[in-house]
């Protein structure tokens, strides 16, 4: 048997078992997750907690996360105007500010807007995300009225630029304006693209995380979520709920890295830069000297690294291939910084020779590599510090 | 590489709301391209273009920064090393227009005083679905004393004149400084560019 039927078999034999040993599957899927394509979603289903160990647990979990999901689909995405409340008191232009109108038109002041801004330019080098899911929310896409999102921050402006004049003629009236030209353009009725289904979910999540609303940043990371379960057959079709679950369940382990009073605590954003700046002192004096020296602040380049665990970085699969490792890690934020640790060492070479500039551009558009090279490295980097 | 083939070099910084369109001026100076698909700039983003001004090479290190007002502790370290910042906002967005005072108040607080500064009303290719007239942009140019442009990224309409003016003023600054107070002249200097004060500060801030 090839090395790589055998991994196979092993990786069978752990998913098989009624009580899946999750310690071990950590360790196996440190390595990568064989077959992808068909395992990861459940692997990164398991790895978020959001399944248990024991299998005979499933079928009535999902069921009552999904049921939560379309209820909250129902309380917090349907407008006012769709549900039965009493006109007398509760009306658009009501003074109440507890109104759900008034709460309905702050929404989409305060973080609608920009998510509305960001899932439209999510992941813009493949179509996935513009393309129609096979499963989109009934509720929304057979409703008789017009519940979509993206509706409530189209800009519905009639101005007088849409008049034409030449001469003394009124020559053109275009009193449609059209939106979104571009390729993340809204779908027919009883559809909707990959980029609503993303658009709704961070809605909900901003709606029940007010203190923290949507940072931009969240749009990448339930973006590769979201495409690792709706792109697996077996998965897609609760792709949505199970996704914002999963991504629920990561964001109570990242959100301090969003919040910008958190910024300087060790958990916040800034206190992990730190923690890459000072692993680099150890495990490469020189190339952290030069940084230094020429005043290359993490802040340039590790900001992004960290908030977005490194979705930026690369292609996209090997984001996913990295995720793999880097959420199967018992500690997955330390060794996040381990990964972020190699991949300056692996151009150290060039950060010694480059200057200012240089270095600047490099470390923000990383140089493509093999990602298992950088994995490689960062598991020595690990190796070397617990012994 | 180390070599130094400009004469000065100038720090350029281009604010403004989410989604006005900065990340596309930018590329469309530096690279001479468009794409309406740009992902969210997270943090800060980093671009170089030199350019020739009275027989002066002009080396422009600009920074692109993240629009969204949780990410304004990390960006506004930034603005004291700026000795030009760009103000975009987006014709066809009123709230972009109105946050104008807000970000020229971030610019009070957080940058040099004598940094430069312009405001570009971006997205003028797009004429059906303006709200802000070019008037108001005037006129709030005016009341503050600043430089102002109509640009387009996309029909690449005076992004190149927006970087050339505002070079052109920092250059008449700094000219004007070599006269008057020959120390002022460490700001450009090339030998103290990759570590000057500026990025030393915001270590600490």
């Amino acid at each position: 048997m090839s090395a790589y039927k055998s991994r196979l078999k092993e990786f069978e034999n752990l998913i098989i078992e009624d009580e899946i040993d999750i310690k071990k599957l950590r360790k196996f899927i440190h390595s990568g997750i064989p077959e992808c394509a068909k395992y990861r979603a459940l692997c990164w289903k398991l790895l978020f907690n959001y399944l248990d160990p024991k299998k005979k647990n499933w079928e009535s979990h999902l069921e009552r996360q999904r049921n939560n999901y379309n209820n909250l689909i129902k309380d917090l995405v349907i407008p006012p105007s769709c549900k039965n409340v009493d006109l007398s008191i509760d009306h658009p232009l009501s003074d109440n500010v507890d109104s759900t109108w008034s709460t309905y038109f702050r929404d989409n002041e305060t973080f609608l807007l920009q998510i509305d801004r960001d899932v439209r330019r999510l992941l813009p080098d493949i179509s996935f995300f513009q393309m129609p899911t096979a499963y989109p929310c009934k509720l929304v896409v057979d409703s008789e009225t017009d519940i979509r999102l993206h509706r409530r921050v189209a800009p519905s402006v009639l101005s007088s630029a849409n008049v034409e004049r030449k001469g003394l003629g009124m020559k053109k009236i275009n009193l449609i304006v059209k939106r979104a030209p571009e390729n993340y353009e809204a779908m027919q009725k009883g559809q909707e693209a990959n980029w609503e289904v993303v658009e709704r979910m961070l809605f909900i999540y901003a709606k029940l995380n007010l203190g923290q609303g949507y940072v931009q940043g969240m749009n990448e990371i339930i973006g590769v979520i979201y495409y690792v379960f709706a792109s697996n057959e077996d998965h897609a079709e609760f792709a949505e709920a199970d996704c914002f679950w999963c991504f629920t369940n990561i964001m109570s382990e990242i959100r301090d890295f969003f919040i910008k009073t958190l910024d300087e605590t060790d958990m916040g954003i800034r206190g992990m830069m730190n923690r890459l700046v000072r692993m680099l002192e150890l495990k490469d004096v020189h190339v952290a000297n030069r940084l230094k020296e020429q005043g290359i602040l993490p802040q340039y380049y590790a900001f992004r690294w960290i908030s977005l665990i490194l979705s930026q970085e690369f292609d996209l699969p090997d984001v996913l291939r990295l995720w793999d490792s880097i959420l199967a890690d018992e500690n997955r934020f330390d060794y996040l910084i381990y990964v972020c640790c190699a991949m300056i060492i692996l151009i150290r070479d060039q950060i010694l020779e480059n200057d200012f500039e240089h270095n600047v551009k490099l470390l923000q558009n990383f140089p493509p590599m093999d990602i298992n090279y950088v994995l490689n490295r960062a598991d020595q980097l690990a190796e070397s510090s617990s012994t | 590489m180390s070599k130094k083939t400009y004469d000065l070099l100038f720090k350029l910084l281009l604010i403004g709301d989410s989604g006005v369109g900065k990340t596309c001026i930018l590329f469309r100076f530096s690279d001479d391209a468009f794409t309406s698909t740009f992902i969210s700039t997270i943090g800060i983003d980093f671009k170089i273009k030199t350019v020739e001004l009275r027989g002066k090479k002009i080396k422009l290190q600009i920074w692109d920064t993240a629009g969204q007002e949780r990410f304004h502790t990390i960006t506004t370290s930034y603005y004291r090393g700026a000795m030009g910042i760009m103000l975009v906002y987006d014709i066809t967005n009123e709230k972009s227009f109105e946050n104008i005072i807000k970000w020229l108040r971030n610019i009070d607080e957080h940058a040099n005083e004598d940094v430069e500064r312009m405001i570009l009303g971006n997205k003028c290719d797009m004429t059906d679905k303006r709200v802000v007239s070019k008037e108001r942009g005037e006129n709030i140019a005016r009341e503050y004393g600043i430089r102002f442009m109509e640009t387009s990224a996309k029909a690449n309409i005076n992004i190149e004149k927006a970087f050339s003016e505002l070079a052109e003023a920092i250059l008449d600054q700094t000219a004007g400084k070599e006269n008057n107070d020959n120390q002022e002249r460490v700001v450009v200097d090339r030998k103290n560019q990759e570590k000057s004060p500026a990025y030393s500060r915001c270590c600490t801030s």
